[in-house]
């Protein structure tokens, strides 16, 4: 009877569940509700037992604060331009190496290597090869950019940041999209060659609605990915504030970071990283609405 | 006959040709990497044949006691060798009795696994900080490893994987004597092998690779991860590429390595987190 109950699905769910479950209130729930908290209080790190209630004094201030409207705005530059290259990128490569041709399965692991390789490490060598008067940035001064150090300028910093992003997510996309290529229904296309659509037309009829759920997928995770990124600019900020040169970088991460760590003003920082939940959960919803209920 | 014939040789030539570009342009920045960390400072904008080559760069990082790469990497193994064990049992326990068992307050632990999966982790890292912080546990490997030991996207990917395994295993196990956990332990487990080096293998390239916890979490070189040691030596010695490019390959080359020997279960970890979740 006793070995009974304690083989109960019951006892032994929760006794399966109770690691994940007291790490999980210890490591998440509780911090949760923290940020939240800290959000309204007037605390530093040095003095946390002396935090005040505040109100939304914190929220008030970052809302007047200039510097934070621009860390908005150069998250959704990122994203804008990021999301749609490496998606449509990343499409073009999955097909080009699903065709029947020699080689591209080292194509492919090539395509897919900087994706599983340190964003540090990434953003080293980029920055040596963005160097004034190295043959990259000569190369794109063929095309009417300044020849200078892109990390150190105002002007090409994000744009650099979103370069960095692109290389190392396309691979993501591209593998994503391979598989799902694999799975359109070969009769679909069969059915196509009968009707005699050509090969524009069967990619624009078949294949892309066939992939809408992956692109779904893929702009998602890149969407939420691109509002989190901070190793990219942690690395290019070596001696100034985070988001150097001059802010050029800033992000709405690195706002929080930025107060939250860095000075310690942790309501400050709470305050601002709550801001950020909720702009990535508005756009999240957005998305949704957008792709998932129109044809 | 003949001209559709020539349009498909025209497509696959257009076709290697975009591949051509793609493909030099993403191993440029290897190649470079390579190719400088084993020449002199005069040489590295420049060709130089390999009679002019020198692993002097590579010597610095093993003989200069200020940057300690056999430390950052003994720190970075320990940290992700602590996340990935821990992954490996905790994720699966949860995700089974999610899959397989019925209890009440399933559904409310089922909810927790999937709202976890959408909050950013910047979200909680003050509060973590603090909490770190409180129990001493910076430029420590726990304050590393143990907030990190589980995932919920594993564990709904687990699941996932746990609820096709037909329930006749488990009645055979329950048959042979075995209880639920043993049944688990000695059945079901060995069963997920592949989906559990799946979970491994993405764990694996996820703490290997990370900054933004370890950045934060240590200050003590001694205690630095691969990647932040990286991260400092491109700091202090940035005229100094040779240097540093070295420094990047020794601390990619452990998880390159590990990619080729996994490659086929990494494409297809990342891929099915695509499609079929």
């Amino acid at each position: 009877m006793f070995r009974k109950a304690r083989d109960s699905d019951f006892v032994v769910g929760w006794l399966f569940c109770l690691p994940f479950l007291a790490l999980w209130a210890w490591w998440f729930f509780y911090p949760f509700l923290q940020s939240f908290v800290r959000s309204f209080q007037d605390a530093n790190f040095a003095q946390l037992d002396a935090a005040k209630f505040i109100g939304l004094d914190n929220y008030v201030t970052i809302l007047q604060d200039k510097a934070f409207y621009r860390a908005v705005l150069h998250s959704l530059e990122i994203v804008v331009i990021a999301v749609p290259v490496q998606t449509l990128l990343g499409l073009l490569m999955a097909i080009l190496v699903n065709r029947k041709i020699k080689g591209k399965g080292l194509f492919r692991t090539l395509f897919f290597i900087p994706y599983i390789t340190s964003t540090i490490a990434v953003t080293t060598v980029f920055m040596m090869l963005f160097k004034q008067g190295t043959f990259v940035t000569e190369f794109f001064g063929l095309f009417g950019f300044r020849n200078v150090t892109w990390f150190a300028d105002t002007h090409y910093a994000l744009l650099f940041v979103v370069i960095l992003f692109i290389f190392q997510q396309v691979g993501f996309s591209m593998i994503v999209y391979l598989s799902g290529l694999q799975e359109v229904p070969r009769d679909l296309y069969e059915a196509g060659q009968i009707d005699g659509a050509s090969r524009l037309a069967q990619f624009r009829y078949i294949t892309v609605p066939s992939l809408k759920p992956i692109t779904f997928f893929i702009v998602s995770v890149a969407t939420i990915l691109g509002f989190q990124i901070y190793d990219q600019i942690a690395a290019i900020s070596r001696y100034g504030a985070l988001g150097s040169p001059a802010g050029a970088t800033s992000t709405v991460v690195t706002y929080f970071y930025q107060n939250g760590i860095r000075y310690m003003n942790i309501g400050y920082g709470s305050a601002a990283v709550v801001l950020f939940f909720i702009i990535i959960m508005i756009i999240t919803f957005l998305q949704k609405k957008l792709l998932d209920d129109k044809g | 006959m003949r001209a559709v014939k020539t349009n498909k040789g025209l497509a696959t030539a257009g076709n290697y040709a975009l591949l051509i570009v793609l493909g030099l342009l993403f191993a440029l920045p290897f190649l470079y990497t390579l190719y400088s960390s084993l020449v002199t400072m005069q040489d590295v904008n420049h060709w130089v044949g390999p009679s002019k080559w020198t692993l002097d760069n590579y010597n610095l990082f093993f003989t200069n006691e200020a940057y300690n790469v056999p430390q950052w990497l003994w720190n970075t193994v320990l940290m992700t060798g602590i996340v990935i064990a821990g992954n490996l049992v905790i994720n699966p326990m949860a995700g089974f009795a999610l899959a397989k068992l019925d209890f009440a307050g399933k559904r409310w632990i089922y909810w927790i696994v999937v709202a976890t999966m959408m909050v950013p982790y910047q979200m909680i890292l003050i509060p973590v900080y603090v909490n770190v912080a409180k129990l001493g546990w910076l430029n420590s490997v726990w304050g590393l490893t143990i907030p990190f030991l589980y995932q919920s996207l594993y564990i709904f990917m687990l699941r996932q994987f746990f609820i096709s395994i037909p329930g006749e295993f488990i009645e055979a196990a329950r048959l042979d004597g075995l209880t639920k956990m043993g049944a688990f332990w000695r059945i079901v487990y060995p069963l997920a092998r592949s989906s559990l080096i799946t979970m491994s293998i993405l764990a694996f390239s996820g703490t290997w690779n990370s900054y933004l916890i370890p950045s934060t979490f240590t200050s003590d070189p001694s205690k630095y991860v691969l990647v932040v040691g990286l991260n400092s030596v491109k700091d202090m010695f940035f005229e100094n590429t040779p240097l540093i490019m070295a420094g990047v390959v020794l601390a990619t080359l452990p998880i390159l390595a590990f990619f080729f020997i996994f490659q086929k279960q990494y494409i297809e970890g990342v891929s099915s987190s695509g499609v079929k979740g």
